[in-house]
Parts: C-alpha cells; structure tokens; sequence
C-alpha cells in the first residue's frame, strides 16, 4: 500500500499520547469511519467537547490521515498484519494497534459494501412488469384476436439518478423464448457456483 | 357485413368492365404490388398507352380495386357478404367471381400489411446472456461478483435496436418466476374463457 507522507505524519501525530489521549484518539479514529460510513456525516463529527482542546489543524491532519488510510486499506482488502505493520511504523503503542485493528474489523463489511458499489456499470435491471392483452382490432384492422404481451424492464444506472425503462411487446411465443433463455442463463449461474 | 361503397369509388371501378377480365387480374396483381411496395405511376402510363385510355382512368380503376380489397380484408368480411357488396355495382357473373377470387386469395397477405400499420411499441426480437465475474475494480481489489449481461434485441418500425443491460443472479431469478407466471396467465378459466367467447 502506497501511502503519502501527509498520512504518515498525520499518523505521527496521532500516535502521540500528549497530542491525543486515549479518550480523544478513540474518538477522532470512530469519527473517520462515521465521515466514510454514515451517508449523513458531515463536519460535525469532529465537533466533540473531548476533541476541542486540540488544535483544529492537528485535527483535521489526523482526520483526514485516518480516512485515507481507511480507504486504502479497505481497497486492497489489507488483513491485520498488514495495518500492524504499518502502525507500528508510525510508532503506535500496543494498545493503539488493538484499539485500530479492531475498530477496522467492526467496519470492515460496510466499508466494502461501499467499495464494491462505487464504479461504472451497464444499467442495472431492477425489476420487470408484464401485462397481457387480448387484440382485438386497431382502426386499420379489424377482427384481430390475438393475445399479446407488454413487458416493462426497471432498470437503474450508476448515477442512481435516471430510471429509463424499457418496453417492448411480445407474443406467447416470443416470451417463452425470452423466459426460456433466462432460464438457460439461471442452470448455467448455478452450475457455475457448484464448481 | 356490407361494404359501403361511395358513388366516387363506383364510378372508379365501372372502368373495370370494359376491359378483358386478364387485365381486371393484372390489376389486381399491381395492386396487392403498390400494397407491398408503394405505388409506381410509370406502370399506369403503360397500361393506359395499351388500353388507349386516359393513365388517370387506370389509376382510379387500379385504386379502386385496392381500396375494395383492403377494405374487405380489414373487416374481414365473409364470402357472402363479398358477393352481394360487389352485386350492386352490376358487373357480369365472371367479373364478380374474379374479383372474389382476387380478394381470398390475397386476403391473408393484405392483412399482414395491414397490421404493420398499428401504433408500434419495440418488439421483442431475440436475446443473448453471458455470466460474468467481476474480480475487482479501481475501488475495491479481490471481489467475487457475479453478474449476467444481457444483450436485448428489439425491433420498432423496421428499425432493429439493441440494449446492453446487466442484473445480478438474485433478480435474474425473480425476472424467470414473474415471467413464469405472465406465461401461466394464458393457461388460466378466465383468460381461456375469453378467448373462446370473443371472435
């Protein structure tokens, strides 16, 4: 893992117990993982009565050196010799690296559940709607008399902002066709996830 | 069910006794031709330059074939109903045969046509699926994330279009069950019932 020396020295600082007792080191490293986690985390979060007698500067440091490194941890999935290691080279007490390591475990499945959601993708389908309808004419013909289907796929892009959707029409034919490749594409996933 | 024909749609196919019943055939060849293909005037002029009559004449006798043919496929009128729509235009007993036989035998193929015509919503053509895994991305290393890409071809006016869409294996599963159940539909009372009772 590719750390800057703005982490570094953040870390420095951190690990220092006259610039951060114990009490304000749990509090400033809860904090960078609610800053990441919590969708409604704000600046707020340092603003604890414990954490005001420190430098807003330092503070900040520190902060934004415990996200980054959170991140990057979390990215290349690092397990706990791997954190250890490098708090140790930051000269973190024992303690500091059990008090860290297990605060990362507590966050470790959100932290990648966000992860894994950030990226581009092809739109996602969400869901399906159908409608059966019996035609019977149009006014360009008349006496029709067939059954025929309306499909609505949902569908979501990336952005989470635009939900297009797609319709289209089918006959009974047409869609045991569609069903019959789904179906195709579900044994294939499960003979695959039997391997 | 009669056809109604308007005195100017008469007067348009009193053109058609006055010539050989193998030219009343061949328009009606050109005009199930025009329903296929769009309509091409040069023919008129040679068929009228042939007859020694105006290409307008030929024209209006040409249209009016095809409007009595579409209108009779449209509605599908019976047999019966044919004959006694065309016996108030007072043709010989050979024209009327041929003209009948002109509609059954392209009926089918002018309702096809027909059809093209309705309001057009996508329609579905075919499908293609590939399973993918997906190893890891610029923010998350060493994942295991299955996913099913779809190609969705569909066709609108013509036009052949195609959506790249992508879902994951648990809502692949749910689109086959709802999907199942739209099909089963067509196999219930009510849906049979139906139609049974509305032809």
């Amino acid at each position: 893992m590719e750390l800057s020396e703005y982490v570094q020295k953040g870390f420095q600082m951190l690990a220092d117990p006259g610039s951060f007792d114990s009490n304000a080191f749990t509090l400033l490293l809860r904090a960078a993982f609610q800053s990441l986690l919590d969708a409604q985390a704000d600046e707020a979060v340092l603003d604890h009565p414990d954490l005001k007698h420190i430098d807003p500067v330092v503070l900040k440091h520190c902060h934004t050196a415990a996200a980054t490194y959170i991140l990057e941890a979390g990215k290349q999935r690092a397990d706990k010799s791997t954190l250890s290691t490098y708090l140790e080279d930051c000269k973190f007490d024992r303690e500091r690296i059990e008090l860290f390591c297990a605060e990362y475990q507590n966050n470790k499945n959100s932290l990648e559940s966000l992860l894994g959601s950030i990226g581009r993708s092809l739109p996602h389908i969400t869901d399906v709607s159908w409608r059966l309808e019996y035609q019977i004419k149009t006014n360009q013909l008349h006496k029709m008399y067939r059954p025929a289907y309306l499909v609505t796929l949902n569908v979501e892009n990336t952005d989470s902002r635009s939900h297009p959707e797609i319709s289209f029409s089918c006959s009974m034919e047409q869609l045991q066709d569609l069903v019959g490749k789904l179906k195709d594409a579900s044994k294939s996933l499960e003979r695959a996830t039997q391997l | 069910m009669l056809l109604d024909l308007s005195e100017e749609h008469k007067e348009h196919l009193a053109f058609l006794p006055q010539v050989d019943s193998t030219v009343v055939a061949e328009f009606g060849r050109i005009a199930v031709e025009f329903l296929r293909r769009g309509s091409n005037p040069k023919i008129y002029e040679g068929a009228a330059r042939k007859l020694s009559v105006s290409s307008d004449t030929v024209q209006h006798g040409v249209e009016g074939l095809t409007y009595l043919l579409t209108e009779s496929s449209k509605l599908m009128i019976s047999e019966l109903d044919f004959q006694d729509s065309v016996f108030v235009l007072g043709f010989s007993e050979e024209l009327n045969k041929l003209l009948l036989q002109l509609y059954l035998d392209n009926r089918k193929e002018i309702r096809t046509i027909l059809s093209e015509l309705a309001p057009d919503l996508p329609s579905y053509h075919s499908l293609e699926w590939r399973l993918d895994v997906q190893l890891a991305s610029r923010s998350l290393r060493q994942q295991i994330k299955p996913s099913v890409t779809i190609k969705l071809h569909l066709n609108q006016n013509g036009d052949h279009n195609t959506r790249v869409l992508q879902t994951d294996p648990a809502t692949l599963l749910h689109l086959v069950q709802q999907l199942e159940q739209a099909l089963e539909e067509m196999k219930t009372n009510h849906c049979r019932r139906v139609v049974r009772n509305i032809k």
